[in-house]
């Protein structure tokens, strides 16, 4: 699989001291390729970096030759990004913000912008609600209306951070099937998150960051092959789960009621006795390696 | 009590982090400064120090220099908890409307009073300062400083405060609060004329929030030998302390009224802020889950009909001028509108108006050319303080406006140049200072039509307006601008604007007025200047202009959005 956007080295130390990127390097496929880590893992920093709004104290990024961090107008060209933080003006309606924001991006022809909007508005399904005014939007209608300024103009660069927040399964769902659908053969969507089931149900590659380094690096089928038949469960009272340390890693517990559901890596076979086999998720990998390694 | 107590103390403790009241103390310092080396007491024996000068100098710096910046500093502390979202979790604790209200009050006025008196305490250690004309008594005044500044300054402004603080919160609008500080001054001097006027003496005086118009020693007995006055010691008669009362009844009537009426729900138009908040941490292991949404057959009928929407494809045109033309035109559509949803503006536009109309409409106007000419330019004076209000704050709300409602990521990543941004906020501010200057020049020309002060030569009104306000407007944004840019804190800016057109009239009215640094031409034209030779106003008024337009650039090449890797040149200096 061909890389189309290679990140190098890139390296940011913000004026208090705190070091969010510490050499990152990634190469990227066409496609959605999805960003896991913890909160502060510096999976923003490296977003808005990418999106030039950040400066990197050093490294590359180039997207088919184009270098992403010297070349921010040529760059701002081919991106649709939606930040994990945002408003919208309140006065403006929902038409009337896409349209702006069409007439920025270059749409200059009012009847390609006119039935952009439109078409937008009916696949973020806001286009009953197109002329209400976004003050009065809800959290989730807000976060639809940010996607769909993202997928003006058909970027090749899609940058989406933590795009399912705020958003019922519906409209999770929803968004889903668009990005799924704005993937191109030249167009890469770099998603980043921390709900591991969107990587996995979008992605055929991710990387996880940690403490501004990226751990890891694969396709959702190796992360899980990774990890085949040896992943134990099992459903506990919580004054066991101490002594369990000495006999496995603990990927992750879970509060069940009064007890607690464990999920084990276990190398040498069942860890103890209420232990049962069960099938590698993603969430055991990303826990496994973020925990673990 | 004890929750009162904490919330003071948080505001306190907010204050301290922002840079507004180190600002506004710093100004006043430099206020006292001013009063005691170039004052009026400089060069003529009265001493610096005396009962009569301390006492002397509080209600006049009260007035001419604290107002505005007593509107700056309680216009948002009753709407910072809602901005910030975080009345959730304040209200969801055992705290009564009295506790909150009273203790965000006090809290603020307890910093406003300390930033305010450092023009006491400057004025205290300057007492041991010798200068040349500066007199000083001998004995050392410790208890004067703090006593006149509770009686003279720090009561008015408690009042104030209140005013302010109420509307604030009340109306959850900051700008209206502004509006009502730049307009402070018309207002004070139309309550003075239209109401005070005509009450009896010593309601007059009862009344009269900055006791201006009190004598601090009785004509009767005032004698202006400076040995006379030295040895003064200044006393509070039952008038002062009458009106004192009364406005500290006043400042509780407010506090009530805002208790009565404060409420702690989310307004139904706020825009909802979009917060996520995860308890667990992976480090925990604890994690939620989240499966592949499941949909009911309706919603999935529905989700497969929005699937078969089908985004078209766009030309889109991002070079050359035609296209830098159109993305510019549309950003200034845009800023316009948003710039006329202010709702500050509802308050500030007609207030202007009505009182730069004031004095054609009411008192006798003696032309000395013509009563078109006499009809301009007296509108054109007393339009050009709310010029400069309106140039100051809405170039300050458009230029911080992205970052307040947190678009600008929006907005940076889109392929426009960095001119669109800043001409699109320059332009779209200006147009409303034009509408503004059109709407006086407009009800002015109603108004000589009403009075029968025919015939209209609209000629003057061009003349005066398109030389004189115009490419002051002009003149006025497109330095707020850099402003913005340079300072790039909105209340840094805000401080050091109304620092700098304080100091700059306090020059012009002593004299010291050069068109060099009057960018405004205040005092520095007659209407016989526009209408005989004019070359000398319009090479004042081209250099000018040339000075605006090499303030944009500057605004251009310093603004903080990049465009070429790191060349565009960095802001040590910047407020941040």
């Amino acid at each position: 699989m061909s890389t189309i956007l290679n990140v190098k080295d890139l390296q940011k130390t913000y004026s208090g001291g705190v070091q969010a990127l510490k050499g990152v390097s990634l190469d990227i496929p066409a496609g959605m390729f999805g960003l896991l880590g913890p909160n502060g893992a510096g999976k923003t920093t490296l977003m808005k970096i990418l999106a030039t709004l950040l400066e990197a104290d050093s490294g590359t990024a180039q997207m088919n030759g184009l270098d992403l961090i010297a070349n921010k107008a040529d760059t701002r060209r081919v991106l649709g990004y939606l930040p994990q933080d945002f408003g919208l003006y309140p006065t403006l309606t929902a038409a009337q913000m896409l349209d702006y924001f069409a007439k920025l991006k270059g749409v200059n022809n009012k009847k390609e912008r006119r039935a952009l909007v439109d078409a937008l508005l009916e696949k973020v399904n806001l286009y009953e609600e197109r002329n209400r005014r976004l003050g009065g939007f809800s959290g989730g209608m807000r976060q639809r209306v940010g996607i769909a300024q993202a997928l003006i103009g058909n970027p090749k660069l899609l940058i989406v951070d933590e795009p399912t927040s705020g958003l019922d399964p519906e409209e999770r769902a929803r968004l889903h099937n668009v990005l799924a659908e704005s993937a191109g053969e030249d167009t890469v969507i770099l998603l980043s998150t921390h709900i591991v089931s969107d990587v996995s149900n979008l992605c055929d590659r991710f990387a996880v960051i940690r403490r501004g380094e990226i751990v890891a690096a694969t396709s959702t089928g190796a992360a899980l092959k990774q990890l085949e038949g040896r992943i134990w469960e099992a459903t506990m009272p919580r004054e066991q789960i101490a002594g369990l340390e000495a006999k496995g890693k603990v990927i992750s517990k879970q509060m069940a009621g009064v007890s607690t559901r464990v999920r084990m890596l276990s190398e040498n076979g069942r860890p103890a006795d209420p232990f049962v086999p069960v099938a590698a998720t993603l969430e055991d990998y990303y826990f496994t390696v973020v925990n673990l390694t | 009590m004890r929750v009162f107590a904490a919330i003071a103390y948080n505001e306190v403790l907010l204050n301290l982090k922002r840079v507004a009241p180190y600002v506004v103390a710093a100004l006043c310092a430099g206020n006292a400064v001013l009063w005691w080396g170039w004052g009026p007491a400089s060069g003529r024996g009265v001493a610096v120090n005396s009962d009569f000068f301390i006492a002397g100098v509080q209600a006049p710096y009260s007035f001419l220099f604290l107002p505005l910046y007593t509107a700056l500093m309680m216009a948002d502390p009753g709407i910072r908890d809602f901005r910030d979202g975080i009345t959730p979790l304040i209200f969801s604790k055992p705290i009564t409307r009295a506790e909150y209200v009273l203790g965000k009050f006090f809290g603020n006025f307890f910093v406003l009073a300390c930033c305010q008196s450092a023009f006491v305490v400057t004025l205290f250690i300057l007492q041991w300062v010798p200068k040349k004309g500066v007199t000083v008594v001998p004995e050392t005044k410790f208890l004067a400083y703090p006593k006149h500044f509770l009686v003279f300054v720090a009561i008015s402004h408690m009042f104030l405060a209140a005013v302010y603080f109420t509307v604030g919160t009340l109306t959850r609008n900051a700008k209206i609060v502004y509006g009502l500080g730049i307009a402070f001054y018309p207002i004070y001097i139309g309550y003075q004329k239209v109401l005070l006027s005509s009450l009896p003496w010593r309601l007059k005086l009862a009344l009269d929030p900055l006791v201006m118009n009190r004598a601090l020693v009785p004509n009767s007995i005032r004698s202006n030998d400076p040995a006379w006055l030295n040895q003064l010691v200044i006393v509070y008669d039952a008038d002062l302390i009458l009106n004192r009362v009364v406005m500290t009844l006043l400042t509780a009537g407010c506090l009530t009224i805002l208790y009565k009426l404060f409420s702690s729900t989310e307004r139904s138009g706020r825009t909802k802020e979009l917060t996520v908040i995860n308890l667990s941490t992976a480090a925990e292991g604890v994690y939620y889950q989240h499966s592949s949404p499941v949909l009911p057959v309706a919603e999935f009928d529905r989700l497969d009909y929005i699937n078969s929407v089908r985004v078209p494809e766009v030309t889109r045109v991002n070079e050359g001028i035609a296209a830098h033309l159109n993305k510019l035109v549309a950003a200034i559509g845009v800023e316009f509108r948003l710039l006329r949803a202010e709702r500050s503006l509802v308050v500030v536009m007609p207030l202007s108006i009505f009182i730069c109309l004031l004095e054609v409409a009411f008192y006798d106007i003696h032309p000395d050319v013509s009563l078109s000419a006499a009809y301009a330019s007296n509108t054109s004076t007393s339009l050009m303080i709310f010029l400069i209000g309106m140039a100051v704050f809405y170039t300050g709300e458009a230029m911080h406006r992205d970052r307040e409602v947190r678009i600008e990521s929006f907005l940076w990543t889109t392929p426009i140049s960095n001119s669109v941004l800043i001409l699109s906020k320059f332009l779209s501010t200006l147009l409303l200072l034009f509408a503004l200057i059109a709407g006086v020049g407009a009800a002015a020309v109603a108004i000589q039509i009403v009075r029968h002060h025919t015939p209209i030569d609209l000629v003057a009104y061009l003349k005066v307006y398109g030389l004189i306000l115009l490419p002051s407007a002009f003149i006025l944004t497109a330095i707020s601008v850099a402003g913005t840019v340079f300072l790039r804190t909105k209340y840094a800016f805000y401080v050091v604007s109304i620092g700098t057109a304080a100091g700059l009239f306090y020059l012009y009215s002593n004299g010291y007025n050069h068109w060099l640094y009057n960018p405004v031409m205040y005092r520095l034209w007659t209407y016989a200047d526009l209408t005989g030779v004019t070359r000398t106003i319009l090479l004042y008024r081209l250099c000018w202009l040339l000075i605006a337009i090499i303030c944009l650039a500057l605004a251009h090449l310093f603004f903080e959005r990049r465009s070429r890797g790191k060349a565009n040149l960095p802001l040590p200096f910047a407020l941040r």
